[in-house]
């Protein structure tokens, strides 16, 4: 029950946040920041982290909102050793290439933003799998979305889980929350994926994606190679 | 006339959901069943939602304490129709132009069993 996207805010909101999803079943969640927030939010980590103690574990992603491929990369390079996550903001082209060939970004986050399409193609998709770069699909879209956008955003996420079948590429699953009221419990969250067409263990496994991630990246610093980690 | 009462075996099979609501509004029990049927009509169409038997049992007023209102509600679906029901309520956003959120805390077969949930 891992959620990489509940999007972060001041420190009484973030409280709030977390014991609610704490009450809704939720194991872990991470506040997303962008680049412009993010070292700020840094400063209080500790103290929420204190209060949380025995609640939930929380963490902070990174969100990297820029439509630079360069820019992308150079921030990426900044914050690689100071975040657990880093995720990039998808929908354009070049954006959403640019992030499934980096093999040091960790989520492509809503490929199909204010597009007609998915966003991602056949080729895209070997690229996230050869790459390990997770795709990752927002519950709130759907929530915030009515009639024609909600259904043709719904078509963009059938478009993905074709490729993910397919390809099997990393695929998470995230709430992107910014309030109470966009909090759902585990099992509603899980029932609104099987609807859209992924299977139960799909949803299962998207969780334990998000796990990985977070475990590979603690590991990160002690990684000589892929593959090669330095043990004590 | 009254219709004789179906056999048990012939009768359907409900399941009850214990639903948590945060609202920015109060709500009644007429407008709680409004928004249950609208969301699952318009996520599941009027075909799905024919199957459902849905039914508002009770809508319960919890204390407020904080800037929501808060209630539980006990909602009667038909069985294997859980899952259905479920997504369509966890797509209600808002009602009125009022923030609203409707989440499944609990599920049972009687609505005796529910309570353990509320």
């Amino acid at each position: 029950m891992f959620d990489l996207n509940v999007k972060g805010s001041s420190f009484d909101n973030n409280l709030i946040l977390a014991k609610q999803a704490s009450i809704y079943g939720w194991k872990h969640i991470n506040f997303s920041y962008t680049q412009n927030e993010y070292d700020d939010a840094l400063s209080f980590k500790k103290d929420l982290e204190d209060n949380l103690e025995d609640v939930i574990d929380i963490d902070y992603t990174l969100l990297i909102e820029s439509n630079n491929p360069s820019e992308i990369r150079k921030i990426v390079r900044k914050y690689r050793k100071k975040s657990s996550c880093i995720s990039v903001l998808g929908g354009d082209l070049k954006v959403n290439r640019t992030s499934l060939e980096n093999i040091q970004i960790d989520v492509l986050s809503k490929p199909y933003l204010k597009r007609y399409d998915s966003g991602l193609n056949h080729v895209l998709a070997k690229e996230a799998k050869d790459n390990n770069v997770a795709v990752e699909l927002v519950f709130s879209d759907v929530l915030k979305s009515y009639l024609t956008h909600r259904s043709k955003i719904l078509a963009n996420f059938r478009d993905i889980y074709k490729l993910h079948k397919k390809y099997d590429f990393p695929l998470i699953l995230s709430s992107g929350a910014e309030s109470v009221f966009d909090l759902r419990t585990v099992k509603d969250f899980q029932a609104v994926f099987t609807q859209s067409g992924l299977s139960e263990l799909e949803v299962k496994n998207s969780f334990k994606t998000s796990e990985n991630i977070l475990k590979f990246n603690k590991d990160r610093k002690n990684m000589i190679l892929s593959g090669v980690r330095v043990v004590d | 006339m009254k219709l004789k009462v179906l056999p048990k075996s012939q009768r359907k099979h409900n399941h009850y959901l214990v639903l948590d609501i945060k609202s920015e509004e109060e709500l009644t029990k007429n407008d709680f069943t409004s928004i249950v049927w609208d969301a699952c009509v318009r996520f599941q169409g009027e075909n799905n939602t024919s199957n459902f038997n849905l039914w508002t049992i009770e809508l319960i007023d919890k204390d407020n304490i904080s800037f929501f209102n808060e209630y539980n509600a006990i909602l009667r679906c038909q069985r294997d129709f859980e899952d259905e029901v479920r997504s369509s309520l966890a797509l209600v956003n808002n009602y009125n132009r009022n923030k609203i959120s409707i989440t499944c805390i609990g599920i049972s077969g009687t609505i005796k069993g529910c309570s353990k949930f509320i």
